[in-house]
């Protein structure tokens, strides 16, 4: 039996933080207690003002086709790669455009996350824990959403953008509570009920919010408490975001911009994306489908890495021409990576033990390639680390220290990422 | 601690500590009723007045809700307020308790607990559902109901499986039902028990977290090639072994076993491994072994033996009632997290064992506490303690379950009452050909409320689901875990449901309220329906104030204004 | 699937029936019967081959490598080695050789057109010529020898002078998906190319012009749920006297990514705008026509690799279901007929180029 290590326990942390005692967070402070206590995490957080953008390559994209080329061997296929505007770094030919923003990028070429399932690797690489029965873990986003987005933010703090069908889902919030789940724009369509019906007027509208806000003050101001006030608070979040929901409408971009981003669905994704982080968006996911190339992996990767890099070239360009990028984290990543070995359908099959991410702005540093894999990309011989270590890597990138910050909901402490791993230093400015 | 209050607050005060000192002697204690004794512990700790008992409107519509899930009728509201008696509140609680809507109430609070908004995979919603409305229509005691539902292994007749649903939706997996046994049952979270003794809880041993998974350690799913119904299979030998991670070297076994009661031992098994079992493993073939360590498992757990138990169930209906657990949260009952009012809860827990498990009798005897029956409004320049919900000096507040929402909702608008005549007329087209024999047959006359209300449930039930979706936790997450979103507010302010339920039609509230021509007379049915009880002078002009400011020809849409302002205040979204 | 076993004929075989003669009239019976096909031969190399092609004198087969070589085996030698070509960077996808079998072509994935002597003791390049973006995917020479013409992903069809490696024509207003596969029909005017979506246009080999179009779409789907465009015409060959004009490629390509599709034909008549014909194997043969080519007998020889296994299947004229199939031991991925119209040449995933002899086995 694996053990989850989803417990706070003192011997998994003993050797790096003291000992916090009690179920109350307050408790941590007279036993000497060396990170922040909740309240003070949060004002920190929310004045770091920091936002992650996530692209998420569904399926298992290749990290020969795309950041680690092999070119020349018997694993590397038949691209080659090229070199990049940071002096050195070479990566896949199918990165032309990404290639010219290399400076921005710091390659991570180290990761061993031992798990080839599809769901299982989505489940790691989105909560930095191992699926385990009877627990589940928040994802990123969720996190997001509940650590750093703004109290009382108009725009939702999880937005995904994906091609298919739309909607609201707490799932990935786990035990935060689904108000922390994932506002989910199919297709890059609006959220639902973010019209006002038909038959009321905008004026009407108004009218009969502040008659709810006149019975709701003659309530709450005997009774009033942190539910019922943030209760009322979402009418005023959802006033707002549907007189803000042109944010969602990627149309309102300049057509330069959306022929700079490309025609299909990424790229007016990753504009749409744009300008939801524009907007104050705490955490963009896009997911791009579909690398589980298994067949034909170079034909299917040509295409699919071809809009990748068109798309995500000129987002990350636009993000460090605004200034953007030191208050953005970056993430590219996908469950695995791809196998070495080129099966007889010139396809690739999952593979954990050696892949490759790529993270960008916030706490990253730039230009730079961690970890390395042997000549053939079969395993890892620099700087191995799993995807746990990279889940606590994303935290400390914005300024949370999974290791030592305190967390809790309703009560109970929690730890942010698995405590039996460390953030990758070598990738953090 | 706040110190006394000085003048006029204090003389409550005073006259409460008299009255609990004339009857301090431990004979006359025991003769008290249960709810006296519940609420002498609770004011005994307390060091300022509490709040004022609650107006008729605000217990008429607490009452409705935890005990019947929904909000009264404009016209059961008025009733109640005009009525003299100093009885009514009994008499209410009574009442209550003997409807339909109270099995219903008790269903979903049990579904939403038990299974945690997870799937229909393996049992049919609707057994389910008709499972637990029987178990709490004919008031079954709370162990045996438990004993029902842990010794059910799916292999029973499709018309008897649906307790099962418990084991089975979690995939029968042993990790997850250990917790959530542990969790729901027991009062304790062991998760983090799993890989070594609980690192901040010294009460939660590994050996509580082995000993309630021994039980199931032996059963796998096994999914019926002819049928495809999913049941346990289970093997008749395998020992639940555990370590510490962190030392790995000592291994421990451990047979079935509750917290620290004794361990059940196996019987003898007979050395020919076949004659261990009623069906051999084999592949298609669920293996039934001749001794069953699951088999333990219902009657060890629900048992007199085990405090936790009784003492788990009667935290969880204190909660329902009164908003709080005794212990809070309701899964982490150890030491150093000790209830708020340790000699109440365990006063509740011998209480709900020695009335051998009555949830009815248990729910009335609370409702009749004065701690109950309280105003949720804190009195006038009370300390920020007096106020803090573990003291139960000020009523608490929660907001409606997805359930709760939705039925009240329907019922506020008009909804529910629609329905309920069509099912009245239907029901009795179907029965006009009977005899008058029949007709008056007393059982059918006393089924008639059980059956509109099945009937009015099923038409509706479709819009529960829909709430339940954006007002509910997500899988395997206790309703706990929600908390106002922008995207409920936009369900509630511009979804076509809510919308289709206020245009005015047919005879719903906003089509009642558009046909009065008065523009004075609209605030009190509008305030009935919705709020169940009668507007102030300051809202009966604000009502008018709006409809004028509309003018006439605009009063259906400014009536349909009006009630979505008063559903979706906070004094609706919330059980005050 | 069949692995090659200690009684198969050894390699290299007993001489493969009479050595090759060069040329010989296609028009003329050659007493190959598909029904006897077996492998007399196994050419060895240690990495996967990717396309193969005969040189018209029959005395050398080559096949392109994901070693980014083109390799080459003696016919006349016992156990000849595998003569690497060096010159990509990319894997080779297609070969060609010119009528006189003095020069060889091939592209790869670095879009590159290279020129080699065929019968080079050590080959290195002749002319290398830069002529797509991307991958070049497919070349072809036209029969009288003067041209040859390029196709790549950059959905360009380029027409180069064999003499002197000129650009001829350009033609890239035609496909808007990347372009799998050119061939000149037997009367040397028409130039055909043919892309992922079916679309098989007919050029004037002299102009350059758009004279006509077929509709292989059938060949093609766009998956939905996984997002990507699947199939295409993966191979060209025409009959003999330019009559029908043979596609290969796939449908039902219900999972590409998982390589869940059947093998497929579409056989257009050239003249006659009628319905194309599809040939599919028996029991729905999972996987792809890498490789097609006529018989001068008539009937066509299809080779199928996949998830259903590498196969050859033979189709007599008029007839849409396998006459007979010749089961390989490793998925089958190009296709070459040797002039002398009884051998096969295949190349496979697991490095072997396996020549089949469409002859009663020896004794």
């Amino acid at each position: 039996m694996r053990c989850s290590y989803s417990c706070r326990s003192i011997e998994h942390v003993l050797s790096r933080r003291s000992f916090l005692g009690g179920l109350a967070a307050g408790f941590g402070a007279a036993a000497g207690f060396a990170g922040r206590p909740m309240g003070a995490l949060a004002a920190d957080l929310q004045r770091g003002g920091y936002q992650i953008l996530m692209i998420y390559l569904a399926g298992g994209s290749s990290q020969l086709e795309t950041w680690d080329p092999k070119p020349g061997t018997a694993t590397g296929g038949p691209f080659r790669a090229i070199e990049t505007s940071v002096p050195g770094v070479r990566i896949s030919e199918l990165l032309p455009k990404t290639a010219q923003q290399m400076h921005h990028l710091s390659l991570f070429r180290g990761l061993n996350t031992s798990e080839d399932d599809h769901g299982k690797g989505h489940y790691l690489m989105h909560t930095g824990r191992r699926q385990a029965p009877g627990v589940e873990h928040p994802h990123l986003g969720s996190l997001a959403a509940r650590f750093l987005a703004p109290e009382r933010d108009p725009l939702p703090g999880y937005i995904h953008i994906t091609p298919g069908g739309g909607g609201f889902s707490g799932k990935d919030a786990a035990f935060l509570g689904p108000k922390y789940g994932a506002l989910t724009l199919g297709n890059g369509n609006p959220p639902v009920n973010a019209d006002r019906p038909g038959s009321i007027g905008e004026a009407e509208d108004l009218a009969r919010h502040q008659l709810r806000m006149r019975l709701d003050r003659r309530f709450d101001t005997r009774r009033r408490t942190a539910e019922t006030e943030a209760y009322t608070a979402t009418y005023d979040q959802a006033l707002q975001l549907m007189e803000r929901r042109d944010v969602f409408d990627v149309t309102k971009e300049p057509t330069r911009d959306q022929d700079r981003y490309g025609s299909h669905d990424l790229g007016r994704h990753c504009l749409l994306a744009r300008r939801l982080l524009e907007a104050g968006a705490t955490f963009v996911k896009v997911t791009h489908s579909n690398y589980d190339t298994h067949n034909e992996n170079f034909d299917f990767h040509l295409e699919q890495v071809g809009e990748f890099d068109v798309s995500f070239s000129a987002l990350i360009a636009d993000l460090a021409e605004r200034g953007m990028l030191d208050r953005t984290l970056v993430i590219v990543n996908s469950e695995f990576g791809r196998t070495p070995n080129i099966n007889q359908y010139y396809g690739r099959d999952h593979w954990s033990k050696a892949w490759s991410v790529a993270l960008a702005g916030a706490g990253i540093k730039r230009g730079s390639v961690v970890g390395a894999t042997n000549e053939n990309g079969t395993e890892v011989v620099d700087g191995e680390a799993h995807g746990e270590a990279l889940f606590h890597t994303y935290l400390r990138a914005i300024g949370i220290d999974p290791v030592i910050d305190e967390f809790s909901v309703n009560g109970r402490a929690f730890q942010i990422a698995d405590p039996a791993f460390y953030p990758i230093e070598d990738l953090l400015a | 601690m706040r110190p006394m209050v000085p003048g006029a607050l204090a003389a409550p005060i005073v006259l409460m500590l008299l009255a609990s000192g004339l009857r301090s002697a431990p004979a006359a204690e025991a003769e008290l009723s249960l709810h006296e004794r519940i609420d002498r512990l609770i004011e005994a700790k307390l060091d300022a007045p509490p709040a004022a008992p609650a107006t008729d409107g605000e217990f008429l519509r607490r009452a409705y809700l935890d005990l019947a899930g929904t909000i009264p009728s404009p016209e059961e509201a008025r009733a109640f307020l005009d009525d003299p008696s100093p009885y009514k509140r009994d008499r209410l609680v009574d009442r209550l308790l003997e409807l339909p809507s109270y099995a219903r109430r008790m269903q979903y609070v049990f579904d939403a607990t038990l299974l945690e908004r997870r799937g229909d995979q393996h049992v049919p919603r609707a057994d389910w559902e008709a499972f637990l409305l029987r178990c709490f229509a004919e008031n079954v005691p709370y162990d045996e109901f438990v004993r029902r539902i842990l010794e059910a292994d799916g292999s029973e007749p499709p018309e008897q499986r649906a307790p099962a649903k418990f084991i089975l939706e979690r995939g029968a997996d042993p990790d997850l039902l250990t917790r959530d046994i542990g969790r729901l049952f027991l009062g304790r979270d062991l998760q983090c028990a799993q890989c070594h003794d609980h690192p901040l809880i010294e009460d939660y041993k590994q050996a509580h977290y082995y000993g309630l998974r021994a039980f199931l350690d032996r059963t796998s799913l096994f999914t019926d090639p002819k049928t495809s119904r999913a049941m346990l299979a289970e093997k008749a030998e395998g020992e639940t072994t555990f370590q510490s991670v962190f030392r790995k070297s000592v291994t421990h076994t451990t047979a079935p076993r509750i917290l620290d009661l004794e361990p059940i031992a196996d019987p003898e098994l007979p050395e020919n491994e076949a004659e261990r079992y009623e069906v051999a493993p084999a592949k298609d073939v669920r293996s039934i072994p001749k001794y069953s360590r699951f088999d333990q498992l219902a009657p060890s757990l629900a048992s007199d033996d085990v405090d936790a138990f009784s003492r788990t169930i009667a935290n969880r209906l204190w909660a329902l009632m009164m908003k709080r657990g005794l212990v809070h949260p309701l899964d982490l009952d150890h030491a150093d997290n000790p209830p708020s009012h340790p000699e109440l809860l365990d006063l509740l827990a011998n209480s709900i064992r020695a009335m051998d498990y009555d949830i009815k009798a248990f729910l009335r005897e609370l409702a009749r506490t004065r701690a109950y029956r309280r105003s949720s409004e804190p009195p006038p320049g009370a300390s920020e303690d007096l106020v803090e919900p573990s003291r139960f000096a000020v009523a608490g507040l929660e907001p409606l379950s997805p359930e709760q929402l939705a039925w009240s909702l329907m019922q506020a608008l008009g909804v529910v009452d629609a329905h309920r005549q069509q099912a009245e007329a239907d029901l009795d087209a179907l029965e006009a050909d009977l005899c008058d024999l029949c007709r008056e047959d007393r059982d059918r006359i006393a089924n008639r409320p059980w059956r509109i209300e099945q009937m009015v449930h099923d038409r509706l039930a479709g819009n529960v689901r829909g709430f339940v979706q954006i007002f509910g936790a997500s899988e395997g997450q206790p309703d706990s875990s929600v908390e106002s979103s922008v995207h409920q507010a936009l369900f509630l302010s511009n979804g076509p449901l809510v919308q289709s339920w206020l245009n005015p039609s047919g005879t719903n509230l906003t089509a009642r309220l558009a046909a009065i021509e008065d523009p004075a007379a609209v605030a009190e049915p509008l305030y009935l329906a919705v709020l169940s009880r009668r507007p102030s002078e300051e809202e009966r002009a604000e009502v008018v104030s709006y409809l004028e400011s509309r003018g006439a020809d605009q009063r259906a849409a400014a009536v349909r204004e009006l009630a979505w302002a008063l559903v979706t205040c906070s004094e609706f979204r919330f059980d005050h | 699937m069949r692995r090659p076993r200690s009684d198969d004929p050894p390699a290299p075989a007993p001489a493969p029936a009479p050595a090759p003669e060069p040329a010989p009239d296609p028009s003329a019976g050659c007493g190959a019967d598909p029904a006897q096909a077996h492998v007399s031969r196994e050419l060895p190399h240690d990495r996967p081959l990717i396309c193969c092609a005969f040189d018209p004198t029959g005395r050398f087969v080559f096949a392109g490598s994901e070693d980014l070589t083109v390799r080459r085996w003696d016919l006349e030698a016992e156990s000849p080695s595998a003569v690497p070509f060096a010159g990509h960077e990319s894997w080779v996808f297609d070969l060609a050789c010119s009528p006189d079998g003095a020069t060889l072509l091939s592209v790869g994935g670095d879009g590159r057109l290279i020129w080699w002597c065929a019968s080079a003791n050590e080959p290195s390049p002749c002319r290398t010529i830069q002529a797509h973006e991307g991958w070049a995917r497919s070349v072809a020479i036209s029969p009288d020898g003067s041209l040859a013409a390029s196709a790549g992903n950059d959905r360009t069809v380029k027409l180069w002078s064999m003499a002197d490696g000129s650009l001829v024509h350009c033609l890239s207003e035609g496909h808007d998906k990347p372009i799998y596969a050119v061939a000149f029909h037997p009367n040397g005017r028409s130039l055909i190319s043919a892309d992922l979506q079916g679309r098989i246009i007919d050029w004037d080999a002299s102009c350059g012009e758009q004279r006509r179009r077929f509709d292989a779409s059938a060949l093609y789907s766009y998956n939905a749920g996984q997002q990507v465009d699947y199939g295409g015409v993966r191979d060209l060959a025409f009959s003999p006297d330019g009559d029908r004009l043979a596609c290969g490629g796939l449908v039902n390509g219900s999972n590409p990514l998982g390589a869940v599709n059947d093998t497929a034909v579409l056989l257009f008549d050239w003249e006659k705008r009628t319905e194309p014909a599809l040939l599919k194997g028996k029991g729905d043969l999972k996987g792809v026509a890498w490789g097609v080519r006529f018989h001068p007998d008539g009937f066509l020889a299809v080779a199928s690799g996949g998830s259903g296994g590498g196969h050859l299947l033979f189709y007599h004229p008029g007839e849409t279901e396998e006459f007979h199939r010749f089961s390989l031991p490793n998925t089958a991925r190009g296709l070459d007929l040797h002039p002398d119209g009884l051998h096969l040449a295949t190349a496979h995933h697991d490095g072997k180029l396996r020549i089949t002899l469409m002859r009663p086995q020896p004794e």
